[in-house]
């Protein structure tokens, strides 16, 4: 295999970890609570100014500010669940007051960053030893490895957590069921605010890792990261959680090989090139829930 | 026997009292019920369409709060318990649209039908084993997908999984539309042997003959108001069936 393809596809595998736990964040909201969170790149992007300012400013590890973005990620959605979660889910056109309320919330982060870090780009500059290892005569730079090394941990932790344990399985179940997990006994309210807490929290830690990946980021970039959740999310199937893996992976690799075969800005089209015939296609996405396909 | 008497010997498991419901503004639904359900009693209740059945069903699950009336439960008003609660308070609900988890397997709607035990895996294989015992066409399907099943097989599995937490009152609301005959009686079998275990089943359904012939008790209920009450014997001869839907016919066409 020529080195540029090989390059290209583990690029690919790696941004499509991150891609995949972008869209697995995105989904357990979108799944637990019917609600687009349209404020989930900006939640993202906190995460990656959490680690500029561990790495860059303070001098700390990244590895350092993954629980930092988790925490601070995790207790900022707990507020906002607090205080709007409950008139969100009792409105009488839940979809459009959530849509309004998170594209709100995406503004508001959006200029907080642009406040405390202004407009101009910022990079996590954070020397790791060695700076990078020779595999199959690829230079992979470590700080590459080590964002693709945490998602390794993270994502099979998750998907351990959503099948394996009992509140994992009402999570899923919320997407097919929500009156039937009330009568099972599940407070579905707090079930909620667990799950967007977490999934904020993650989105934060996937903040960190994808810094360590994008060289440079501004106040602007949460929207890239909210589109690209979204795409693969529907790509996999709402509310899958292996939907969101594959759909992830889906979605770098069209990237990947598109830019590596035509150029870099036919990557982007060609991966919503797809998003396009998918949905003409499966409407359900990839793995589609059953309730989706009638 | 005068009213406060009647009330202090209550025997009733569940009981409205004057309860008034709408699901918009001042449109009742229900209008000044008073019904009691008894432990160890099919009680049903029977009516034309639009008649409050199941509306009945959703109120004492607390999907619906009621304007005005109590709904006690055991000596203690229900009204603000969740409907999350009700199952820890000892009530099953199976209701007419499948509540499974229909991408989930067999056995995992059955640990979800668990939740409140869910810190206790030991009571929670029991519980399972147990229904899985009561109900062995289960068994094979226990790794099969929900969505899967017949209507049927869907139906068992939701009576199974109303049972993990031996509730004192069952609600049904429709148990046999959409299920194939043959699996109808056996149904009914199941509400007859779940009462005569104790547990008060309330049994909401259109299918008026196999309803009074598992019912000890029977409710008629016409545009929300009960219109008339007794006991099930004196609803089972065919002409009195026969009158009372004809009516049903006109009130609904009227």
């Amino acid at each position: 295999m020529p080195p540029l393809m090989t390059g290209a596809i583990v690029n690919a595998v790696a941004l499509g970890i991150l891609y995949g736990l972008l869209g697995l964040s995105l989904t357990i909201i979108y799944g637990a609570m019917r609600i687009a969170n349209l404020a989930h790149g900006e939640m993202v992007l906190a995460g990656s100014y959490v680690a500029y300012v561990v790495t860059t400013q303070l001098g700390y590890s990244p590895l350092a500010a993954i629980p930092v973005a988790f925490t601070l990620l995790f207790l900022l959605a707990f507020a906002l669940f607090a205080v709007a979660g409950r008139r969100l889910q009792t409105a009488r056109d839940p979809e459009m007051a959530s849509f309004l309320f998170f594209y709100g919330v995406s503004l508001m982060v959006g200029s907080g960053l642009l406040f405390l870090f202004d407009a101009d780009a910022r990079s996590v500059i954070f020397q790791f030893q060695p700076i990078s290892y020779r595999v199959l005569g690829l230079v992979i730079p470590k700080a590459r490895a080590v964002a693709v090394g945490v998602a390794l941990v993270l994502v099979p932790a998750l998907f351990l957590f959503l099948y394996r344990t009992t509140p994992g399985k009402a999570l899923r179940a919320a997407v097919m069921n929500r009156d039937a997990l009330r009568i099972v006994g599940v407070d579905v309210e707090r079930l909620s605010l667990v799950a967007f807490s977490v999934s904020a929290g993650i989105a934060g830690v996937t903040g960190v890792l994808l810094a360590l990946v994008f060289p440079a980021f501004t106040p602007f970039s949460g929207l890239d990261y909210t589109i690209t959740g979204f795409v693969v999310i529907v790509l996999g199937g709402l509310g899958s959680p292996l939907g969101a893996l594959l759909g992830g992976m889906l979605f770098a690799f069209s990237e990947q090989l598109t830019t590596l075969w035509i150029g870099q800005s036919a990557g982007v089209l060609a991966g919503f090139l797809i998003l396009v015939l998918v949905v003409a296609i499966r409407p359900a996405g990839l793995i589609g829930q059953a309730e989706w396909k009638s | 026997m005068n009213d406060l008497a009647q009330i202090a010997s209550d025997p009733a498991l569940i009981s409205f009292r004057n309860v008034y419901a709408a699901y918009f503004g001042d449109i009742h639904v229900l209008k000044n019920l008073t019904l009691s359900f008894r432990s160890g009693e099919v009680t049903s209740i029977i009516g034309p369409n639009g008649a409050g059945k199941s509306t009945v069903l959703k109120t004492l699950m607390g999907f619906l709060k009621p304007i005005a009336g109590d709904i006690v439960f055991d000596g203690r008003s229900l009204l603000g318990t969740p409907s999350h609660g009700m199952v820890h308070v000892g009530v099953g609900y199976v209701p007419q649209n499948s509540s499974l988890f229909l991408d989930l397997s067999v056995e995992d709607n059955l640990i979800l039908g668990c939740w409140p035990i869910r810190r206790d895996g030991a009571r929670v294989r029991r519980a399972i084993d147990r229904v899985i015992g009561d109900f062995p066409m289960l068994a094979p399907v226990r790794h099969g997908l929900a969505g899967e099943f017949s209507g049927g097989q869907r139906r068992f599995l939701e009576i199974a999984r109303a049972l993990l937490l031996e509730p004192k009152a069952l609600l049904f609301d429709e148990p046999t539309a959409m299920i194939a005959p043959r699996y109808a009686s056996e149904v009914y079998d199941h509400i007859a042997r779940l009462a005569r275990q104790g547990i008060a089943v309330i049994l909401v359904d259109q299918n008026v003959r196999p309803c009074i012939q598992v019912s000890d008790y029977v409710y008629i209920l016409e545009l929300g108001q009960k219109t008339m009450e007794g006991d099930a014997n004196a609803f089972r001869s065919d002409e009195r069936i026969r009158a009372e839907i004809g009516r049903w016919l006109e009130v609904s066409a009227g």
